[in-house]
């Protein structure tokens, strides 16, 4: 049996999905994906949980130091469903980084699966660390 | 809490009871009981479709077992970095977990469809033939 931990209340509930406030010119709720931001020596890595986006409706974009993502939920499953118990929203999901000049725009790997978005933004070959040699 | 006893009684015995709610008292982690993952339960056609999102999870990792009209999810999602990597944000939990559901009526068994696509799953849970309403002749 897996071990039970309690699981509080608040923190259920901060787990729960927020939602964009800002107006979109697309109709549709959007809602913030939980990321996780990690860094190491080669570069930085953005993890988020996508759950239900297909591949074909994801959005990446790099503009203006802006590192944008969409992803737009297919509904298609959901057609013929009455509602009769619902813990959880449904919609797309939407967020926007601010890029420093650390990341080399042109190298930026995504891979998605599982509905786990996964960028890698290597660092540009400037700001790594370097060995400066003492004549 | 009780001060006003007056007329106030009804009022003051329902905050009292809802403001326990609202605290951890009542929360109690009985085996087979949870709160993750968050579920959704649609009906169509007379059947129950559950969805729930598990965004990382494999299906290797996901148990699904129905008996009667009990439905349980369990699993584990895990996330794990490596120890060389400075950890800018982090608001993926990973978690065990185990949650058992009673449904409203019993489930024929071999009929569920279920389906883990892009971390969504979605489970047909056909009513049992045995518990659907007959209809009685009146002679």
């Amino acid at each position: 049996m897996a071990e039970n931990t309690v699981t509080a209340k608040s923190e259920v509930q901060d787990h729960q999905k927020q939602e964009l406030k800002e107006e979109r010119t697309v109709e549709g709720r959007f809602f913030i994906p939980h990321t996780d931001i990690i860094e190491n020596k080669e570069s930085l890595i953005v993890i988020m949980d996508l759950p239900g986006v297909q591949k074909e409706n994801l959005r990446v974009r790099l503009e203006n130091n802006v590192l944008e993502i969409e992803g737009r939920t297919d509904y298609s499953p959901y057609e013929k469903l009455n509602p009769v118990y619902t813990e959880y929203s449904i919609g797309n999901y939407a967020r926007s980084f601010t890029v420093t000049h650390a990341v080399d725009t042109r190298n930026i790997e995504a891979i998605f699966k599982d509905g786990v978005l996964t960028l890698t933004l290597f660092k540009s070959p400037e700001s790594k660390p370097r060995e400066i040699a003492v004549s | 809490m009780f001060g006003r006893l007056s007329g106030g009684l009804g009022m003051a015995i329902q905050k009292a009871v809802e403001q326990a709610r609202d605290t951890n008292f009542f929360e109690t982690g009985t085996t087979g009981s949870g709160v993750y993952p968050f579920i959704n339960l649609f009906e169509k056609e007379g059947d129950l479709v559950l969805t729930t999102e598990l965004p990382g999870v494999k299906k290797e990792e996901l148990t699904l077992e129905v008996r009667e009209d009990v439905l349980r999810l369990a699993g584990k999602r895990s996330i794990e970095y490596g120890e060389d990597c400075s950890c800018h944000r982090m608001e993926r939990k990973g978690f065990n977990f185990d949650r058992s559901l009673k449904l409203p009526f019993r489930i024929e068994g071999g009929k569920i469809q279920a389906k883990l696509e892009n971390g969504l799953l979605m489970m047909v849970l056909p009513r049992a033939e045995s518990d659907k309403p007959k209809k009685i002749a009146i002679d």
